[in-house]
């Protein structure tokens, strides 16, 4: 009972707060959603992986990279629209991630958890700088009409497109909730991650299912990579700082709570957007989820002193 | 092999590597001090990593070094050597203080924090424009020691010497046992009475002191400081990478792997300007899967094979 009074307030302060920051400078509050949504969509993935597989992977924003590249060239070989490349990108995506996982992960899986964290760590390196090499650190852009979209509202006028990774955010979290609690593959990788050696007792296949949460995860952070396309230029480093803020969210919420990445994206993306709003901050935005990850660390290491 | 000609050899090697400059041109002295430079940041990554913790922070504590000794030079009015010094220990106040914040939390948790920490100092020293220059950084008046390449190159290997000091210090003190046996086992070490905090914040503290004072030694010898060359990946990528390469937990197996990799980036940096830096990529992921014991680990594999064999 205590925790769930403690989660209303936690909430209820929330809204006050998003209440107020809507009323007093209404472009925080939409500028902080547009960026937590894209925030929580490609943490999610990262969560999934942390919650079931347990392997930080380093390689997660890189892995978003490279089919934001694939997407890139596939689109203008042929004049398609990025947002028609999202569902080839997941498909191909989720096939190299397999690849990557068979290949590399999955020999270091009994491993210690270091030796895993510096083999990631090597794949984004291998990631970022073979499209480097291959490509050079040039920027891409593709420019669409649609992604200029804004609304007017009163005084104020914004972009509309942005929104749409909170609404991919949503469907992401939702979707996994219902795979991971409906489905009968989703109850086994669930139970995986829970205990790898209860569940192969009891007949899940244990690799398998390592490897399909694996795919699954490059699937969505593929789809997210063309997607990422239509707003964003690309570059060989655009990748690694959104590991960085997808672990620090993923740690905020909990390993294992995706849910809650939502709720930590909302509170990181509007802390940027706060700072942003006002000229003497701007340039200390970016330090944020660096103050959140150090307060998460202290706050789990000062209530694991007590008990 | 025969234990008093190891230690000959080594001699050799020290005599050689002290009397370099008298027989080699400007260019080979760059290349050998890029080399040690490196090798005395793998060989310190290496110590705090024989307790089991992986620090991807080099490159912020090196940077922080740098700008630390540049500023003291041009604000304080430091003398160029003392504040070499002096960026030693400012990088040391820096990882004490975080280490106090988050060393209790220990493994994945601090792998990322100093992962992030390159970027971090990177954003506060950008933003302190009036005092640091911002992104355009800050450049000296002249270079310590006037700019002599043999006076640069011992400047260098007195930063190397500090690190293989401190290196052996470790092998040979109580820190071995200590920090063996947090990396083997920490309830095993913490039921023998270890403080593991205070191991592990004591390790993080001097190297990253050496961290720092390598980090001086650099922005003084090339006169100045800015965001992006003091806090370049590379500065992490490529310790890293040599110490995995060379042999992990040793002092020896990182001075092998700077060697070896430190010539191969000089001329793969001339074959292939951008995105060569994929080639270390590519060693991490092999070491770490193929050869987790470094190619030291190989050859004591091999010579114990072959003692084997005699007896």
């Amino acid at each position: 009972m205590a925790i769930k009074r403690r989660t209303a307030i936690l909430v209820a302060l929330g809204i006050v707060a998003a209440v107020v920051v809507a009323l007093w400078k209404p472009t925080v509050l939409i500028y902080g959603m547009q960026s937590a949504g894209l925030y929580a969509a490609i943490a999610i993935p990262m969560g999934l992986v942390l919650g079931i597989v347990h392997i930080v992977n380093l390689a997660h924003g890189e892995f978003m990279m490279v089919a934001a590249y694939a997407s890139y060239f596939a689109c203008t070989a042929s004049g398609m629209d990025p947002l028609l490349a999202v569902l080839p990108a997941a498909a191909v995506t989720a096939g190299f991630g397999l690849l990557v996982y068979k290949l590399t992960i999955r020999r270091a899986l009994k491993s210690p958890e270091l030796n895993q964290l510096i083999l990631t760590f090597g794949l984004a390196i291998t990631f970022s700088q073979g499209v480097n090499l291959l490509f050079s650190s040039q920027t891409r852009k593709i420019s669409l009409e649609y992604v200029s979209a804004s609304l007017t509202i009163g005084e104020l006028s914004f972009g509309v497109w942005p929104f749409v990774f909170v609404f991919v955010a949503g469907a992401m979290a939702y979707g996994l909730k219902l795979f991971l609690t409906r489905t009968t593959t989703g109850k086994a990788a669930l139970a995986v991650g829970q205990n790898p050696r209860g569940a192969a007792i009891v007949g899940i296949d244990v690799d398998r299912t390592y490897g399909l949460v694996f795919a699954l995860a490059t699937a969505l952070i593929g789809g997210m990579g063309a997607l990422f396309l239509t707003r964003s230029a690309i570059f060989p480093g655009v990748g690694g700082p959104f590991t960085m803020k997808s672990f620090s969210l993923v740690a905020m919420a909990g390993i294992g709570n995706i849910p809650g990445i939502l709720g930590a994206s909302v509170l990181l993306g509007l802390s940027e957007a706060l700072m942003r709003a006002f000229r003497g901050l701007r340039g200390w935005a970016d330090i944020i989820f660096f103050v959140l990850i150090m307060a998460v660390i202290l706050g789990r290491s000062i209530k694991g002193r007590k008990s | 092999m025969n234990r008093n000609l190891l230690r000959i050899l080594a001699a050799l090697v020290a005599v050689a590597a002290v009397a370099l400059p008298a027989f080699a041109g400007a260019y080979p002295l760059q290349v050998a001090r890029n080399v040690i430079l490196y090798m005395a940041l793998a060989i310190t990554w290496d110590m705090l990593l024989r307790s089991g913790q992986i620090s991807f922070g080099i490159a912020g504590l090196f940077g922080l070094g740098a700008y630390a000794s540049v500023l003291g030079v041009l604000r304080a009015g430091m003398s160029p050597l003392l504040s070499i010094a002096f960026a030693g220990a400012f990088a040391g106040l820096a990882a004490l203080l975080i280490g106090f914040l988050i060393l209790r939390l220990r493994a994945i948790y601090f792998s990322i924090v100093t992962l992030a920490l390159a970027e971090i100092f990177r954003i506060v020293i950008q933003n302190l424009h009036d005092f640091t220059g911002g992104p355009e950084g800050l450049v000296l008046d002249g270079v310590i020691l006037g700019g002599s390449a043999s006076g640069l190159y011992w400047l260098t290997l007195a930063g190397l010497a500090v690190a293989l000091g401190a290196s052996w210090w470790f092998e040979k003190s109580k820190f071995h046992f200590a920090l063996t046996a947090i990396r083997n086992n920490e309830t095993a070490a913490k039921s023998s009475g270890i403080d593991i905090f205070r191991w592990l914040l004591a390790t993080f503290v001097i190297t990253s002191v050496i961290q720092g004072f390598l980090g001086g030694i650099y922005g003084q010898s090339y006169g100045f400081a800015t965001p992006d060359s003091v806090f370049d990946a590379n500065f992490t990528l490529l310790p890293l990478a040599m110490a995995l390469l060379g042999g992990i937990h040793s002092t020896v197996g990182p001075i092998f792997g700077a060697v070896l990799l430190g010539l191969a980036a000089e001329w793969l940096k001339l074959q292939i300007p951008y995105g060569h830096l994929v080639v270390y990529g590519v060693i991490i992921i092999i070491v770490i899967l193929f050869i987790p014991g470094g190619l030291y680990g190989l050859i004591k594999k091999a010579n114990r094979a072959s003692e084997g064999r005699k007896a």
